[in-house]
């Protein structure tokens, strides 16, 4: 023991000063590449490619790039601040230089989006469809396509949400309509304030559905 | 003495409760949201994004890649972090007993019971720690009937991982060096991790879940191995590694074990461990095995004779279910073990007699053992929890088991021991969970009733277990 403790130190300070840069999962070391850090660790939750495989977490692939740079500036400065966002990204993020973040985006946006199978039931994604393509005109809720998109492929800071898994949209809107803890989106509180429970499981589970036709 | 009358079991729960309470009131007004042990710091992440539905130790998907890739992820932080355990546990019959107070220590009676400490996280881009060391307040007891505290080394787990990752692969690949098989291991039916909390020492505890058959490895903890791992695709795991005594440059793994209780292996010991895995949705299932041969000396402070070794030969299967969506979280686990155990000369074949002096068959010179472990979980909000668990202890009899103590004795001499234990759980903060577990026996030490040859019966063990479990 009393042998050991000493060695374990010295190699510990000696293997301290070891970067293995193109493998590093060093989320303080700004000479790791974003792309990096993608593969290393948002891997984990969002997948490789950016298709995640569990629905609390969203698929990156294809999102647009403004919107992936906002959002990481937004966990970074705590800005963002539902559930998902504390719990999982502020840490992740908290480090993060200017330069990975715009390499993070750069790597998500560039990956191609996998086609899904629907996670909603046809009739929900029917129902979604009308409102994603023209709102709900008597309780004043837009057309989701107004900004989003036809076919939800996102515009500038207005993200992609093709393909997004449902249970991530409706958790989000959900988040949109009851707080403020996403300002960045505060547009969406009053878009959203007004859909019934019904109408955000039924509009999540069509846009997870876009685009149609298939991938893109 | 006899058992506690109900309305004095219901006041002492009722004292304990509102103790705990009383010390979440004065110890959380204001506990910030992430404040955290050691791999949150680290990470940043909050215990969720590692623990299924906070519910430490049990991993996730994202924990067990982190625990894979060596606890590597994050930044180097300070790698200090402390638990403690304070609890009261009940059984529930303490008259069939012929000294209560030396059977039941503490019955009834909110102790402090262990505490760890940890230097645990990331060293370098490849290296990383899980270095537990734990004081149990109640290690032992000096003829006065004063309990005294004893710090020893628990779980340890040093890491140099490795992960080659591209669309279409990935490979995480490493070395441990661990002092008991399966501590590696990331998922929580191994050995080493389905029981989880911290077991008391009084002997009021004896018969709590954590003291029921897990299945397990023989050789057990504080002991020195070497494994290498690879995980390929998120689909494969494998893990092979071989054990010896905690000596030299590892003595540090066995630290503060007393000589004459510390494991001492014969050579190098194998244990192997593969599963296979798959995610989908929110759901995620393994399916493995594992298993350990060893050979340990029956007299750690005599080595000198080859001969005087136990064999044993331990293989599993496991198998473990998670839905994680929030905020529900669900887990099933399922896990069995079975041990074929070899004595050495001495111990085999030796002649017994009962308490009358009547001969029973000679000793047995191997012996079988099957556990089997079967638990589910639901978690909502990673607050409000509950389990079920059932355990069955199975094996041959034999003579050497034999003994007539009074409560701890077995007249059959027939391991087999079987129940089911019920938990509630409640975390109040990411950092503190409070649970109470009823744990009910229909079979104990081979018997349903009458298992001592004194009259007492398997339920009168039923034992009623308040905890609570705090991080930092």
């Amino acid at each position: 023991m009393k042998r050991a403790i000493p060695s374990l130190l010295a190699l510990a300070a000696l293997a301290a000063g070891c970067a293995n840069l193109p493998r590093s999962r060093d989320l303080a070391n700004p000479d790791v590449s974003g792309k990096t850090l993608a593969e290393q660790v948002c891997s984990n939750c969002h997948g490789v490619t950016g298709t995640a495989t569990s629905p609390n977490v969203p698929n990156l692939a294809g999102q647009l790039d403004p919107y992936l740079v906002k959002q990481l500036k937004e966990f970074k400065s705590h800005s963002r601040s539902d559930p998902v966002g504390f719990e999982y990204m502020w840490g992740i993020s908290r480090k993060l230089t200017e330069k990975q973040i715009g390499e993070l985006a750069a790597y998500f946006a560039a990956q191609q989006p996998r086609p899904q199978s629907p996670e909603g039931r046809s009739e929900q994604i029917a129902a979604g469809r009308t409102i994603f393509t023209g709102g709900v005109p008597d309780r004043q809720i837009p057309p989701c396509s107004s900004c989003h998109g036809a076919q939800g492929l996102g515009n500038g800071v207005f993200p992609r949400l093709a393909g997004q898994h449902a249970d991530y949209v409706a958790k989000q809107l959900g988040v949109f309509q009851r707080s403020t803890e996403r300002p960045e989106g505060s547009v969406m509180n009053t878009v959203a304030h007004n859909l019934t429970r019904e109408n955000i499981g039924n509009v999540a589970a069509y846009v997870q559905t876009l685009p149609e036709g298939g991938s893109r | 003495m006899q058992s506690m009358p109900r309305s004095a079991v219901v006041r002492s729960i009722v004292r304990t409760v509102v103790l705990a309470g009383a010390f979440l009131c004065t110890a959380l007004p204001s506990a910030p949201a992430h404040a955290l042990p050691t791999f949150a710091r680290q990470t940043g992440q909050n215990c969720v994004a590692c623990h299924a539905g906070g519910q430490y130790p049990e991993l996730t998907p994202y924990g067990r890649l982190f625990k894979l890739t060596g606890y590597t992820i994050g930044e180097r932080t300070l790698p200090f972090a402390a638990m403690a355990v304070v609890s009261d546990s009940h059984v529930a019959n303490t008259s069939k007993s012929d000294d209560p107070r030396a059977d039941f220590q503490k019955n009834d009676a909110l102790i402090f019971a262990t505490a760890s400490g940890f230097v645990a996280g990331k060293v370098t881009d490849n290296i990383g720690a899980f270095l537990q060391v734990t004081y149990d307040n109640y290690a032992t007891q000096s003829d006065d009937g004063k309990f005294h505290g004893h710090t020893s080394a628990d779980n340890m787990d040093i890491r140099y991982a490795d992960r080659l990752i591209s669309p279409t692969n990935d490979l995480i690949f490493g070395v441990t060096a661990n002092n008991n098989p399966s501590v590696a291991d990331p998922w929580n039916s191994a050995a080493a991790w389905m029981q989880y909390v911290p077991v008391p020492s009084p002997t009021s505890s004896s018969f709590i879940d954590g003291n029921t058959p897990y299945p397990g490895i023989a050789a057990g903890g504080n002991i020195a191995g070497l494994a290498a791992y690879a995980y390929w695709n998120q689909l494969l795991y494998v893990e092979l590694g071989g054990y010896r005594t905690a000596s030299g440059i590892a003595s540090f793994m066995s630290a503060g074990v007393p000589k004459d209780e510390k494991t001492r292996l014969q050579g190098t010991n194998p244990y192997w461990r593969v599963t296979l895995s798959r995610e989908w949705g929110a759901h995620n299932i393994m399916v493995g095995t594992s298993g350990m041969i060893s050979d340990v000396y029956d007299d750690p402070l005599d080595t000198s004779d080859p001969r005087s070794v136990h064999h044993f030969r331990d293989i599993g299967i496991d198998s473990q279910y998670q839905y994680l969506l929030d905020p529900h979280a669900v887990t099933v686990q399922l896990a069995y073990m079975r041990d074929s155990h070899r004595y050495p000369y001495f111990l085999a074949d030796q002649p017994v007699t009962d308490i009358d002096g009547n001969p029973l068959p000679n000793t047995n010179t191997r012996d079988k053992t099957n556990v089997f472990r079967a638990k589910g979980s639901y978690i909502y909000q990673a607050k409000y929890g509950a389990s079920m668990a059932f355990f069955n202890q199975t094996g041959t009899t034999n003579s050497a088991l034999y003994d007539p103590t009074r409560v701890y004795g077995n007249i059959s001499g027939n391991p087999a021991i079987r129940g089911w234990t019920s938990e509630i759980f409640y975390t109040p903060v990411q950092y503190l969970r409070i649970g109470l577990q009823y744990t009910m026996y229909d079979r104990y030490n081979g018997a349903a009733r009458n298992y001592d040859g004194a009259g007492r019966n398997a339920g009168d063990n039923n034992s009623l277990f308040l905890y609570l479990w705090g991080a930092y």
